[in-house]
Order: structure tokens, then C-alpha cells, then sequence
């Protein structure tokens, strides 16, 4: 990978035009080209930041999730300046996983982080990061988990013979790219690592004054001290270009924990037909454009079995750029069904955004289910497991 | 011995109902409806609390202080501390007497109150609450309630602040209910069948997959728990009249089961997409085998036998 220096044309790698901080043009066409400004001579090759790669596909650059397995299947990681939607499952045991896997991800390749939440401090949602795993560890426990459950060898596929060559979900970390890590579970983050990483917390209840004045604004009070909060961080470091001078590119992962729920002051779980209904596809619009003029991704987990009106999740869905949603077996009857007996939840795939693309990059297989093992989460084909023909 | 300190020492006792409704700290959402009332239920983990030494605060909004203190003893009613919203919930006589706000001042009075040590926080009850503020502030206050502020990290259980909230949940749509529910650790929804009430316990602890308990039991007049066996349901079909199942295997036109070597002959046989090694002989040595297969054909009128030029008969 080419090191990663200040190139001093500021280009963006999302391929728009350059943002219009200039105020003196007449029209917003600009070329892309070497700008007068900066001390190199001007290389008009795309920002190498550490962490983060284009796409294969359309030249987007992409961050990874955390997940190697859901980056294969968001078609090779989440692209820089769109938001990954989470929908959370029923007892919020696995989405917080997810959430989780983002962040470290982003401190072990070194982004800023941005981490809101209305029910956990922030400080204590770091701690309680997984700790990366380094490559042989890893190994050691693929190869472990394999022996452990054994499956005859002799029962050949013959005669569904084709699914034999699908492609099987990448389980094992891929030697040559420094893109996606693997993380322990079981282990906490060292300390070490949260202390040499740039970080911002926003906790609800701090922020918001005791007073509670119901405010006649749109936005919920809470929604928009975050969104003062982001606009604030994005600014001051720099992440939108406004600051050309500074320090070498990174991008700032933002992650906001149960969006949506009553602890952010948003009764749109309460109630089928609220006054505020309104407030959180505002606040989604508007993140959405603060996102796609920066250098960030950004991670919601939102607790959508608790919305009463089945319009808002199809507003909010079509307001957020990727959405996977996890549905987990706890409590259903889908507990005793022998077909899921391995695994502890379903992943849908719900949204993939079409980033300067004609056609949607989604993966061919529908049917995936994950497993919480005691140190990995993992997401398979569900039918790998149990074909029995 | 508190019951959280209880929960710490003895790993291999079982524990009562009651103690382990209120180990968990947090919120305790306890469900009733018109025909399993909750109410006693509260009243016997404020007995249970209040007799293990700790701090007692009740906040009564739908019964009056005389109704709630009836039938406790005098240790207990000595322990509780009583904040009634019941008798002037709108605070028209003369101030200084009633709670001053309204009942969203009444919850941050009491927060700011359990400074030392553990406590547990009665609320009777939330569906009143739920009716008088906004679902979002209820649920911010009872979270703010439920969190112990200083503590970094991970808290004791016993430090903990304990708030017990009666909910009946007749009263309220989904939205509401799943929002408690989903701040609750510890769900209690009451039902029963035949006399005989039981409890289907729900326990969310933190980074472990909930478990759901349910437990038949009732409260004597003390409010102390008693716990009850299942009762066997009566009224079950009788089994004598049952028709004997039939076997549909028997009987059949065609064969259901394959003999030893019938067995053995389908797994010998080879099945035409599969590459052996001896059709990949057979397809590079056409062999003499090959020759008793001729195709036949006899050109039609209009038939194209010139390959090159697919327009021959065209007759443009």
C-alpha cells in the first residue's frame, strides 16, 4: 500500500467535485485538479489512509465494519460517508456486538471515533471493546472449532452436487490486506490502544439540561445537541477539508447507540402517531449530509421492533444508506426448530446503497444466519450446515 | 443479609422468588391485569427489602398512604418512607404539604435522595405516571433513577438502586410497554390459571442471553411468598378416544424400502454428471463401443446443409 501522505490537491475520494468552500466561483463545476495551494506539486492520486481501501467495483473508498464476513457480504466494507444502519434484535444482545466490532475496528486502524449514547457512558462502552486478534491466534482457533464438530466425511453431496461449488463465506483472515481485523470477544481491548486513539463521547444526560423545556422545534433536543456535537467535531479536526494545513487525512467513525429509543427523547416508540414523528428522518437526513461532506462512516443502531408505525422504519430505511437488520431466536418458536438449531439468529441484508453505480452490488445468497461463539461472531449460509439430503 | 450479598455468597443455594427479583438491581417491571393484581406482589418485595435493612421509598400515586401501609408490621412501616401523590396529585392545598411539581419533581426528589448506600424505590404505579407525563421523560427519569452515577465500571449489584414499578399493562398500547420493557432487567408478568397465580419472570442481564422463569406461587396475608406447585391441569382430553393410527406405508402400489442389494446397487451406480475416471477414458478413446451408434438423417426439401451461409435460401 502506497504511504499515506498529504496529497495537496484534497481531492476526495468519493469522486464529487470539489465542496463549494470557495465562495468566489460563478459556477460549481470545478475541475479536479492540483490546487494552487499545499507544498507538494500537486499528485491527483487518490488519499491512501491507513485502514481503509477502494472498492473494486466503483472506486469508492471503503472502511471496514469489523466483520471481514460482512464487509465480503456489503460488497467489501462500508464506503466512507455513508451510514450502516443496524437494526437491533429483540433483547439487544447482538447488535451491541456489532457495534462494538466498528469502533474497535476504527481504533486498531486508527481513526477518530465519535461514540454517542443516551444509556452507557461512552468512556465505559470503550473499555468494554474486543481485543484484536493477530494472525496465528486466529488460526489456532479456526482450526480448533473445525475438529470440535467433525461431520462425516463419507456423505458426499451427490446428487445436489452443485452446491458444492458455491463460494464458501470467507472465514479466515485474508493473508494480504491489512483491511479487516479479527477480534476476541472474550478479551478486553488493552488499555494501551484507547489511550493512543483520538476519541469523542457524547452521553445524553450530560449534555441536556435538567430543565426539560419541550422546545417548539422539529428536532427533538436531544437529536439536535448530536448533531451540533458531530457538525462541532467534523469542523474543528478537520475531517470536511475546511482545515487543508493540518495533519494527514483520517477518517472519524461516528456510532450512535439505540437511535429512536425513548432515552433519546423521541416518543416514536411510544406511539403510533406522535407529534415528533417527524424528528428522526430529520435528523437522519441531516446526518447524511454531514457525513457525505467529510471524511466519515458512520454506525446507528436503532431499535426498530419498538416502532409503532410501520411507515417510519420504511422512512428510515430508505434515509440510510446500507441496512442490515438481526433478528435473533431467542424466545420465538424459530428456538426449536431443528433447521436453526446451530445458530443463534437470522442477518437480513435489508438495503445496499447504489454509490455512483447503475445496479446494486448485492451478494447472491439470501439465507444467512450467525452464530455468537465464546470468542468470535460468525455469519454463515444457513444451509451449510444442515443439508441433509 | 441482603439479598444481593446472599446472591454473592451462596453460589449453590437456590433462591427465593423474591431475593432473586431483587438482586438484579435496576428496574423491576411488574406486570398485572384486572384479573392477577401486582400490587401484593410490590408490597412483598417492599416487605422483603425494607426486612433486610435498606432504604424504602414509596411514591403512591393510586392508593392512599393508610391502603399501602395495611398490613405491614410496625418494623417495616417504620422503614418505609412514604411520598404521596394520592391525596393532592395536583397540589391545590396549601404548599409545603403536598409534593410540590407534580410527579415528575416527585421522581427527581427521590433520585437525588438515595445518595448513600442501596435502595429500593416502589413506584405505584407507573401506569398513573405513564397517564400524567410523556413516555420519553418517564423513561428517561426511571433510567436516570436506575444508574448509579459514581460507581465507573461495573457496580456491585447491591450498590445499586432498585426501582420496583407496578404496571398494568390492560392500560396501555404496545409502544409503551415495549419501551419499559425494554429499559427493564428484570420482567414480571402476572397470570394464572384455576385460583392459582403464577409469575413468568424474565431476566435480562447485562452481555448474557435473557432467561425466562416461571414460578406458581401466592402471597399470604402477611405479604410473605409462598411457592406453589403447578397445578395439574384437569380438564384433558380423554385418551380412550383415540383412533388407532394408521400405518399409510402399508398397502402401498409401489416400494418404500430398498433390500440390501437394491442397496448396494444404487450406491454403485454412477450418476451421469459425474466425471470418473472411466468416462474421461470413454470421451478421449472413443472406443470400439462407440460404433454400434449411428445417427440417421435424411435431409428434408428445405434443409440448409451449407453450414457457412445461414441465408443460402433466402430468397432475396
Amino acid at each position: 500500500m502506497a504511504a499515506a501522505g498529504t496529497c495537496g490537491t484534497g481531492t476526495r475520494s468519493t469522486g464529487s467535485m470539489v465542496a463549494a468552500a470557495s465562495t468566489n466561483n460563478v459556477t460549481s463545476f470545478q475541475r479536479r485538479g492540483p490546487r494552487a495551494s499545499g507544498a507538494d506539486s500537486g499528485c491527483s492520486r487518490l488519499v491512501s489512509i491507513a485502514g481503509t481501501r477502494p472498492s473494486v467495483r466503483n472506486g469508492q473508498l471503503l472502511v471496514s465494519t469489523g466483520l471481514p464476513a460482512l464487509d465480503q457480504l456489503l460488497g467489501g466494507g462500508l464506503a466512507v460517508g455513508t451510514v450502516l444502519l443496524i437494526e437491533e434484535d429483540k433483547y439487544n444482545i447482538y447488535s451491541p456486538l456489532l457495534f462494538k466490532y466498528f469502533l474497535a475496528e476504527g481504533i486498531v486502524s486508527g481513526h477518530a471515533l465519535l461514540v454517542a449514547s443516551a444509556k452507557e457512558d461512552p468512556a465505559d462502552i470503550l473499555q468494554k471493546l474486543p481485543a484484536p486478534l493477530i494472525d496465528d491466534s486466529y488460526k489456532k482457533e479456526c482450526d480448533e472449532d473445525v475438529c470440535s464438530h467433525k461431520m462425516e466425511p463419507d456423505i458426499k453431496m451427490k446428487i445436489a452436487w452443485r452446491y458444492q461449488l458455491l463460494p464458501k463465506m470467507e472465514a479466515g483472515p485474508v493473508s494480504s490486506s491489512r483491511f479487516g481485523h479479527y477480534y476476541d470477544i472474550s478479551k478486553r481491548i488493552p488499555q494501551e490502544l484507547i489511550e493512543t486513539s483520538k476519541w469523542h463521547g457524547f452521553f445524553l444526560p450530560e449534555k441536556i439540561s435538567s430543565a426539560f423545556n419541550v422546545e417548539s422545534c422539529s428536532l427533538t433536543p436531544g437529536y439536535m445537541k448530536l448533531l451540533q456535537f458531530i457538525q462541532n467535531i467534523i469542523y474543528k479536526e478537520g475531517f470536511d477539508g475546511s482545515n487543508p494545513q493540518k495533519k494527514q487525512k483520517n477518517i472519524l467513525r461516528i456510532g450512535i447507540q439505540n437511535l429512536g429509543s425513548p432515552l433519546w427523547g423521541d416518543d416514536i416508540c411510544c406511539t403510533e402517531n406522535c407529534d415528533t414523528s417527524h424528528s428522526l428522518t430529520k435528523f437522519l437526513y441531516i446526518l447524511r449530509g454531514l457525513l457525505r461532506t467529510s471524511l466519515s462512516a458512520c454506525i446507528i443502531t436503532m431499535p426498530t421492533h419498538l416502532i409503532q408505525n410501520k411507515a417510519v422504519i420504511a422512512r428510515v430505511t430508505n434515509l440510510s444508506d446500507t441496512v442490515v437488520g438481526l433478528e435473533s431466536f431467542i424466545g420465538s418458536e424459530k428456538e426449536t426448530n431443528p433447521l436453526y438449531k446451530d445458530y443463534h439468529g437470522l442477518i437480513h441484508i435489508r438495503q445496499i446503497p447504489r454509490l455512483n453505480n447503475l445496479i446494486y452490488d448485492i451478494s447472491d445468497v439470501k439465507d444467512l444466519a450467525f452464530k455468537l461463539k465464546k470468542k468470535l461472531f460468525t455469519i454463515e449460509h444457513l444451509q451449510e450446515g444442515g443439508l441433509d439430503l | 443479609v441482603t439479598p444481593s450479598e446472599g446472591v454473592r455468597r451462596g453460589t449453590g443455594r437456590i433462591l427465593g422468588m423474591l431475593e432473586s427479583l431483587l438482586a438484579l438491581g435496576g428496574l423491576v417491571l411488574l406486570r398485572d391485569s384486572v384479573e392477577w393484581e401486582g400490587r401484593s406482589l410490590l408490597k412483598a418485595l417492599v416487605k422483603k427489602s425494607a426486612l433486610c435493612g435498606e432504604q424504602v421509598h414509596v411514591l403512591g400515586c393510586e392508593v392512599s398512604e393508610e391502603e399501602f401501609r395495611e398490613g405491614f408490621d410496625s418494623s417495616i412501616n417504620s422503614r418505609l418512607v412514604y411520598h404521596d401523590l394520592f391525596r393532592d396529585p395536583l397540589s391545590w392545598s396549601k404548599p409545603g404539604k403536598a409534593l410540590p411539581g407534580g410527579p415528575l419533581e416527585a421522581l427527581r426528589a427521590l433520585d437525588k435522595r438515595t445518595g448513600s448506600g442501596p435502595a429500593t424505590i416502589a413506584l405505584d404505579s407507573l401506569s398513573w405516571l405513564l397517564h400524567h407525563l410523556p413516555c420519553p421523560i418517564l423513561c428517561q427519569t426511571l433510567h436516570a433513577l436506575s444508574r448509579q452515577d459514581s460507581c465507573p465500571g461495573d457496580t456491585l449489584p447491591g450498590e445499586q438502586v432498585r426501582v420496583l414499578g407496578l404496571l398494568h399493562e390492560e392500560l396501555h398500547g404496545p409502544g409503551p410497554l415495549g419501551a419499559l420493557s425494554s429499559l427493564a432487567q428484570t420482567e414480571v408478568t402476572l397470570s394464572g390459571t384455576m385460583g392459582q397465580a403464577s409469575a413468568h419472570i424474565l431476566y435480562r442481564r447485562p452481555r448474557q442471553r435473557p432467561t425466562l422463569q416461571t414460578q406458581w406461587f401466592s402471597i399470604l396475608p402477611d405479604f410473605s411468598l409462598e411457592l406453589q406447585v403447578e397445578p395439574l391441569l384437569e380438564s384433558q382430553p380423554p385418551s380412550d378416544l383415540h383412533t388407532p393410527s394408521v400405518d399409510p406405508t402399508t398397502h402401498l402400489t409401489f416400494n418404500l424400502h430398498l433390500s440390501k442389494k437394491e442397496r448396494e446397487a444404487k450406491d454403485s451406480l454412477t450418476l451421469p454428471f459425474q466425471f470418473s475416471s472411466e468416462k474421461q477414458q470413454a470421451l478421449l478413446r472413443p472406443g470400439l463401443g462407440q460404433a454400434t451408434s449411428h445417427i440417421f438423417y435424411e435431409p428434408d426439401a428445405y434443409d440448409d446443409l451449407d453450414q457457412e451461409d445461414p441465408d443460402d435460401d433466402l430468397d432475396v
